[in-house]
């Protein structure tokens, strides 16, 4: 980092300095432009080169310095905007925000408040991964682009930066004597790892998976019966884009490990792209798990989160690995996630609850379902389709073969709606949406009895708004956190977090305390 | 004042202007009646002799089907906009709409983000304006069409002054 003064001195470094990224990012970012403008200028000669013809025959003779020279100048001028773009972008960390200056005929100024960062991740992609630089990509609560993107930074120092926004964030205070200090990196956990092959096992019982078996049982008949063999070669582009779709999940997937620090819970993953996110606590706005009907045999699940700024997921797009929360685990691995984003589940029994809203039917675990007179609307999920409120948050569970397990915090509800259409009205039932960020998840109680979903809407109003007065600080550790004893089967993540915390608490949780005794 | 089944018990609701009917009449004209003359074009053309081969029970099914749609919808006007209401509680907005298809939501004040008020050529005809709430999710879609100006401009000090006093994070 030359610009930007020496990095070594710990001390006093992120503290209202202006200072750029590294400056051979801008090369790792347009390495196509460049490998694109060699293959412009280079193709001709190298297929001479292939043919044993000279390189400098014929008609190109005459030509030549002039190509070179087009060249040269094509090369010379996308190296120099390379170098003003790297000129132009400085970022500052300061008490409250971080700025981003870029931008060299436009100029951008951004700036983003420390308290309300909703996510921060490390990308890496495979080239920058070479050249051992990352990317800082951090998050606000707006569901458009990255709030802040450095591009790139050397690993060290993106791991630093990161340590300091979360610190910052957190609401700790600096330590005494040193106020420039910057944070040193918290000190996490690993909870749990998603093996190789669990992952491609799972993609092979994937719900495509299923259509591909299906497809192609189709087109062997179809094409048994009209004796046509020619619509095989049109499968070809679908059957390549199938293997594009399931290298994706794969490679994103590949070594997924789940760690948990004082600052939040640390996703990693990815084979040849690496990527580091860090959900600090509380961030996480609904969340779900789904269990796709092959998984069954395993017992299998995905958890996928709603995170204000990530927003909503494509089909194969970034969003949608972002939002994953667990690409596929077991049970025990559910149940562990669960205890890490609702830290107290507000209930006394709180594995039993989980199950049942897992793979739980009728009233089991306290869930409340679809009332009998309705099971004309919904023959087989009647018994399914249900809702359970805790202290803390509002559970939903539905489908009886693609299960599913909606999680909703009380203090994350942002609004509700009661929805009844004039089938339910005839048969006294209502829906309930809640609203939330935009993501994968849609919270809804489908098919409730009237009177019980005006109960839960009231009552739902009742627990959002106490839980939103509990919650009086975007600081997380300003705020109570309420660290009970999880679920049975986590109890070595809490013997991690304890210390983590006091490491980092500067002031003890104050407020309230555990909801229950 | 109706309340069907969904309603939460106990809640005087305030409706919106009445005058509101013409904004949505001039929106039904606007709408339908230019899709009912486009669809009946063939007709016409059949009737001069143009196409002769479009069968004349098609030519006159699509437009009145459409018509008769659109007067449905224009029969329903007044009573969708009967069943609009909003509801100021303590702690939150209450909102209901719709008649077949009913929709009653609440709306923290702590979560509101930010308010809007849009005044359409119509609506400022008629002294109208549409109040907009927003919170941190695109899917609260909460709308108070047809309040009268002065009305819509207390409503939104008071929600700006209710959100201030108990702003909440994400």
């Amino acid at each position: 980092m030359t610009a930007g003064g020496p990095l070594a001195v710990p001390g006093e470094k992120y503290d209202g300095e202006w200072l750029r990224v590294h400056p051979a990012s801008p090369f790792v970012r347009g390495w196509v432009a460049l490998a694109a403008i060699g293959y412009f200028f280079g193709r001709d000669a190298f297929e001479r080169m292939l043919q044993g013809e000279p390189i400098m025959g014929g008609q190109i003779a005459g030509r030549a310095p002039w190509l070179l020279g087009g060249g040269a100048l094509v090369l010379v001028l996308a190296v120099l905007g390379f170098i003003l773009s790297w000129y132009f972008t400085r970022y500052q960390v300061t008490e409250g925000y971080v700025r981003v200056n870029t931008g060299f005929l436009f100029k951008q100024q951004r700036q983003a408040r420390l308290d309300r960062v909703q996510a921060i991740d490390i990308v890496q992609p495979l080239l920058a991964r070479i050249f051992g630089l990352a990317e800082l990509k951090f998050e606000v609560a707006d569901a458009g682009e990255s709030a802040v993107r450095l591009a790139y930074l050397r690993i060290d120092d993106a791991r630093q930066l990161r340590a300091t926004i979360l610190a910052r964030a957190s609401g700790a205070e600096p330590e005494p004597g040193r106020p420039e200090a910057a944070a040193p990196e918290a000190p996490e956990q690993q909870v749990l790892q998603v093996p190789p092959s669990r992952l491609i096992g799972s993609l092979l019982l994937s719900e495509q998976s299923v259509f591909i078996v299906l497809g192609g049982a189709a087109s062997v008949v179809l094409s048994a019966v009209t004796e046509n063999r020619a619509f095989f070669l049109y499968l070809i582009p679908a059957a390549l884009g199938l293997f594009a779709a399931y290298w994706n999940s794969f490679h994103r997937g590949y070594n997924f490990t789940v760690a948990i620090s004082p600052d939040g819970i640390r996703l990693r993953y990815g084979l040849l792209d690496t990527q580091a996110q860090t959900l600090p606590p509380g961030r996480i706005q609904a969340l779900r798990v789904v269990q796709p009907p092959l998984w069954r045999i395993f017992g299998w699940y995905r958890m996928q989160v709603n995170v204000a700024g990530y927003g909503t997921a494509g089909n194969n797009g970034e969003a949608g690995t972002r939002t994953t929360l667990l690409p596929v685990g077991e049970l025990e691995d559910v149940l562990n996630m669960l205890a890490l984003v609702l830290p107290d589940p507000g209930t006394d029994d709180p594995l039993r609850v989980f199950q049942c809203g897992l793979y739980g039917l009728d009233s089991d675990g306290g869930f409340v379902t679809t009332p009998r007179r309705a099971r004309l609307l919904a023959p087989l999920g009647w018994r399914r389709n249900g809702f359970a409120a805790t202290d803390t948050a509002l559970l939903m569970r539905s489908g009886r073969w693609w299960r599913q397990l909606v999680v909703v915090p009380h203090q994350r509800t942002q609004s509700m709606a009661l929805h009844q259409g004039p089938l339910a009205r005839r048969f006294k039932l209502a829906d309930l949406v809640l609203h939330t960020t935009a993501g994968p998840v849609t919270p809804r109680v489908i098919q409730a009895d009237v009177g019980e979903a005006l109960a839960l809407f009231d009552a739902q109003a009742a627990r959002a708004r106490a839980a939103r007065k509990r919650q009086t600080s975007e600081h997380w550790l300003a705020q109570a956190a309420p660290l009970v004893e999880p679920a049975p089967p986590v109890e070595h993540v809490e013997t991690g977090l304890a210390p983590g915390l006091d490491h980092r608490a500067s002031h003890p949780p104050q407020q309230e305390g555990p909801q229950r005794g | 004042m109706h309340t069907a089944a969904i309603d939460p018990p106990g809640i005087a609701w305030l409706r919106v202007s009445p005058k509101y009917v013409t904004v949505r009449l001039v929106e039904w004209a606007v709408g339908n009646l230019i899709v009912v003359a486009v669809l009946s074009l063939p007709l016409l053309f059949t009737l001069l002799g143009w196409w002769s081969w479009l069968p004349r029970w098609l030519a006159v099914a699509v437009p009145a089907f459409m018509l008769v749609l659109a007067v449905w919808r224009l029969v329903l006007i007044p009573r969708q906009v009967r069943a609009i209401g909003y509801a100021e509680r303590d702690d939150d907005l209450l909102i209901r709409g719709g008649i077949f298809f009913q929709r009653v939501m609440v709306v923290p004040y702590g979560r509101m983000q930010y308010v809007d008020i849009s005044v359409g050529p119509v609506e400022r005809w008629l002294g109208l304006c549409t109040l907009k709430l927003h919170t941190a999710s695109a899917s609260t879609n909460a709308m108070i069409p047809g309040l009268p100006a002065e009305e819509g401009a207390r409503l939104r000090e008071q929600l700006s002054a209710r959100g201030e006093a108990r702003l909440a994070g994400l």
